[in-house]
């Protein structure tokens, strides 16, 4: 901008866009959501966004100029400087660190560091524009990595609900999952169930939100379908940016009609006409899959209008992230694709009475979706009694770090943690011990060996222990690992995850982070108590990032004496 | 550089806007109090034991400070929309596991509120030793601003400047930012984005924003700009709010003070 131009309040006037800017805007320009696609869109063909472009979309999106400037800048995977787009990204998430991500971000020339991938079960993955590599050792040679591993069958005989077909052939194409029952439920429920039906076996069902907060579905769609106003829409959050998670992409790779299905289920019993799924710019290709998916679907009359011929009218839209952890955070999710700046909105109101444009949204999980054809295909009772003791359904585990047998598990709730870690992963490495875990990904803190071997795979359990289950990702850090490293590891991602909204979070995850790094009161107890303290000011964080951050320094305290007395020793 | 031309008018609209300190006058508490009275319906909530009465939309902040607490605020400005962000406003209630941000809860029949406990007064505390840490000083010139010696008061109130908490500043001031009116002083930028909300809400003009995040947010304009090529109008509702003196009125500080970044505290 040069000053001269004309503005009204912080809008662009009369800047002119170049006739190809146009037509890139002009194909999303008029579906819901537009602005992720279309800065997309730039990004790819640019190579980065630069100031232009930023120009050119604030001016026909009608967006303020600074505003946009802000937003894009939020978003790290966003290049804002020439040829940004194929700049080497290395994972160097907590697993991948494991691994030696670091030695290969030093042995690849203008390599950047990227938090967690999604690729724990997995040789270190990096991105270069698009694609996913992974290196080899010691050669260094960069390999395509189109796929991501399947699922093994389950180790301990359990039966499964969302992996329960996920293994059969063809499943990721149309054909393979019809054969396989896919699409019985929504047929079943377009023909002989009412909306409200669907939502009573959900209840019946106990199935509750496996994105970490644990709400009932049933009941969140009811809230939906009852509340006024419309269009109503349906989220999908496949954000997955929870260090040490990966279930929902090996969902979406090898089965991705069932997250559509689930969609267009929540869509027919809320009352939605709308979906978006919104998936992190990480997986690229998983972007491709389900692209490719809706297209067969939407082919095949099971999306848009008039599906299976019953009248019912839904719309599928994919939306990109484009590297941000907090966007998985509903709120925030929201806002991002809304156009706005991602930060976490205040709830009261919910989503479920004012989410996408203020308007009544389900928003869910990949997992939680996935869930739903199962369910109304086999019957609440049988999801329900899936779980052991009293607990109803399973939840898939992103089992990762030092064991043998490293991927994806689907438990039933109540399984002891030991079974998991021992029985069916393999236990430690050889010659190796378990010193300790983290849970929920990164977000519940680090459980020590002792409580490694009680607890079972529950939320009640596991935040009994002072932890959480959270959406289900667990590392395993054995005795060769220094588990101060590793808290100041999580306290690094969360510090550069903080959107900055909220004071606690925004001052204190990086207070954590230097105190973690060697900084602070050189005296043991004024340094404990400096943490102590931050972390009681995080539980008051306006979101779950900023009371996670202090899960990890307050479990590290508690849990670890001894290493930690040795680190500031 | 049409926009400069305004200045002078809006500057006139600054000086008169209303009081910011979200305080109600006497005769208007009677007046709300003798309204409430009238209905017999108003739901009420415990504040600190006492029974308040309140109407429904109310938040526990509004019901507080209405009460006569002194809640402490950093985020707050009573012109806009609550943020929630400053966390300095939490109480306590009853059944809730921690402190709620008072002023984004809305009052709820029943409610009982406890709002100055020792644990809270405690939190407070940290909040603002964390925030005194980011800053390169917190007591600035009272010309900087109308409200920029809220967080020095707040400070000094808590004793929370003794220095815990030492670690990186937030923030970087551009000195380079040749405007005549408004000094952004960011080095005592504490993120609680009034500027950018009164920019948008009060003043329509959506010049300002926030760019990066986390610990590394920076008050910006497009493009890391200056003022004078943005959208800014001057109209100085910014300075008014800001309640630390990153953003001051650089008038007032040439005629009084010394008027350079330093200078004038
Ligand atoms: C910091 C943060 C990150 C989150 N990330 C995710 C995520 O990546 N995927 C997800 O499904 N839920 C995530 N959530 C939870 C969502 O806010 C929301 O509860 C969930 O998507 C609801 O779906 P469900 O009921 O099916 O679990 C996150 C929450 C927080 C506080
Ligand atoms: S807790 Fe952290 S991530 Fe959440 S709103 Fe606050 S600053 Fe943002
Ligand atoms: S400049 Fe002032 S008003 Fe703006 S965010 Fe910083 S402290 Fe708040
Ligand atoms: S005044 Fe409530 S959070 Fe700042």
């Amino acid at each position: 901008m040069t000053g001269q131009e004309q503005r009204t309040g912080g809008y662009t006037e009369n800047i002119v866009v170049a006739e190809t800017d146009l037509t890139l805007i002009g194909r999303f320009r008029d579906e819901p959501a537009p602005l992720l696609p279309i800065l997309h869109a730039f990004h790819n063909r640019d190579g980065f966004i630069g100031s232009e472009a930023i120009e050119a979309i604030a001016k026909e999106l009608r967006i303020p100029l600074a505003d946009l400037y802000g937003t894009v800048t939020f978003y790290h995977h966003f290049a804002r400087a020439e040829g940004g787009l194929q700049r080497p990204r290395v994972c160097t998430g907590p697993v991948c660190r494991q691994r030696g991500a670091l030695e290969i971000v030093e042995s690849l020339e203008g390599a950047e560091e990227m938090p967690c991938a999604g690729r724990c079960d997995d040789p270190v993955p990096l991105l270069i524009g698009h694609e996913t590599f992974v290196v080899s050792a010691p050669l260094h040679t960069l390999q395509r990595r189109i796929s991501s591993p399947l699922p093994v069958p389950n180790p301990g005989g359990r039966e499964e609900c969302v992996f329960a077909e996920i293994r059969a052939p063809e499943r990721d194409s149309l054909d393979g999952y019809r054969r396989s029952g896919g699409y019985d439920a929504l047929t079943q429920a377009v023909q002989g169930q009412s909306p409200t039906d669907v939502i009573d076996v959900l209840k019946e069902s106990k199935l509750a939100g496996r994105g970490g907060a644990g709400f009932p579905t049933g009941m969140k769609w009811q809230f939906v379908r009852e509340a006024p106003g419309e269009p109503k829409s349906i989220v999908c959050n496949a954000d997955e940016g929870e260090p040490g998670c990966f279930k929902d992409r090996a969902l979406m790779d090898h089965d991705p009609f069932a997250v559509i299905e689930g969609m267009t289920l929540a869509g027919y019993a809320t009352g939605a006409d709308r979906g978006f799924l919104y998936l992190r710019y990480e997986y690229p290709e998983t972007n491709t899959r389900l692209e490719e998916a809706i297209s067969a679907a939407e082919e095949a009359g099971l999306l848009g209008e008039n599906i299976l011929g019953s009248g019912f009218t839904f719309r599928l839209y994919l939306r990109r992230g484009a590297g941000a952890y907090i966007c998985g955070e509903e709120g925030s999710l929201l806002n991002s694709l809304e156009g706005k700046h991602p930060f976490p909105r205040n709830r009261p109101p919910f989503p479920t009475t004012h989410g996408f444009e203020n308007l009544p949204t389900a928003v869910n999980n990949v997992e939680t979706l996935c869930a739903v054809p199962q369910i109304l295909r086999r019957g609440a009772e049988w999801y329900q009694k899936l779980g052991l003791g009293d607990h109803a359904g399973t939840k898939l585990i992103s089992l990762s770090g030092d064991v043998q047998r490293p991927g994806n598990y689907e438990v039933p709730f109540g399984l002891p943690l030991r079974t998991l870690l021992h029985d069916w992963a393999g236990g430690p490495l050889p010659g190796r011990s378990f010193q300790a875990a983290s849970m929920a990904g990164l977000s519940g803190g680090f459980l020590a060996s002792e409580a490694l071997e009680s607890v079972t795979l529950d939320e009640p359990s596991i935040r009994g222990a002072g932890s959480m289950l959270g959406a289900g990702g667990v590392i395993v850090f054995d005795d060769s690992r220094d588990i101060v490293d590793a808290a100041r590891q999580a306290m690094a991602f969360f510090a550069h995850e903080s959107c900055g909204k909220c004071f606690p979070c925004r001052i204190g995850t990086q207070r954590l982070l230097e105190r973690l790094s060697g900084g602070g009161p050189g005296e043991l107890d004024a340094w404990r108590r400096e943490i102590s303290d931050i972390g009681d000011v995080l539980e008051l964080s306006a979101c779950g990032l900023g009371v996670a951050a202090g899960f990890v320094s307050d479990s590290l305290l508690r849990n670890f004496p001894e290493q930690v007395e040795a680190f500031r020793g | 550089m049409a926009a400069v031309q305004h200045v002078s008018i809006r500057e006139f609209g600054w000086l008169c806007s209303p009081s910011l300190s979200g305080e109600v006058s006497q005769p208007q508490l009677q007046q709300i109090m003798a309204s409430v009275n009238q209905s017999q319906q108003q739901p009420k909530i415990t504040l600190d034991g006492e029974q308040m009465e309140f109407s429904p939309g109310e938040t526990v902040y509004e019901v507080a400070t209405r009460a006569g607490k002194t809640v402490p605020t950093l985020c707050y400005d009573p012109r806009l929309e609550a943020f929630g962000s400053c966390r300095l406003c939490v109480v306590e209630v009853a059944g809730q596991r921690t402190p709620v941000a008072s002023c984004t809860t809305q009052a709820e029949d029943g409610m009982e509120v406890t709002t100055a406990s020792a644990k809270v007064e405690g939190l407070r505390r940290t909040l603002l030793e964390l925030v005194a840490s980011e800053n390169r000083e917190v007591a600035v010139d009272a010309l900087r601003g109308v409200a920029s010696q809220e967080l020095g008061t707040l400070v000094e109130q808590y004793d929370a400047g003794c220095g815990r908490f030492a670690g990186a500043q937030s923030g970087a001031s551009r000195p380079d930012d040749p405007n005549p009116f408004i000094l952004r002083d960011y080095d005592l930028c504490i993120s609680c984005y009034r500027c950018v909300r009164v920019c948008a809400e009060q003043e329509g003009d959506y010049a300002i924003s926030i760019a990066n995040r986390g610990f590394a947010t920076q008050i910006t304009v497009e493009f890391g700009g200056h003022l004078q090529d943005s959208a800014c109008t001057f109209c100085g509702q910014c300075v008014q709010t800001c309640p630390t003196g990153a953003l001051a009125d650089k008038k007032a500080l040439r005629f009084a003070g010394d008027g350079t970044l330093n200078g004038g505290s």
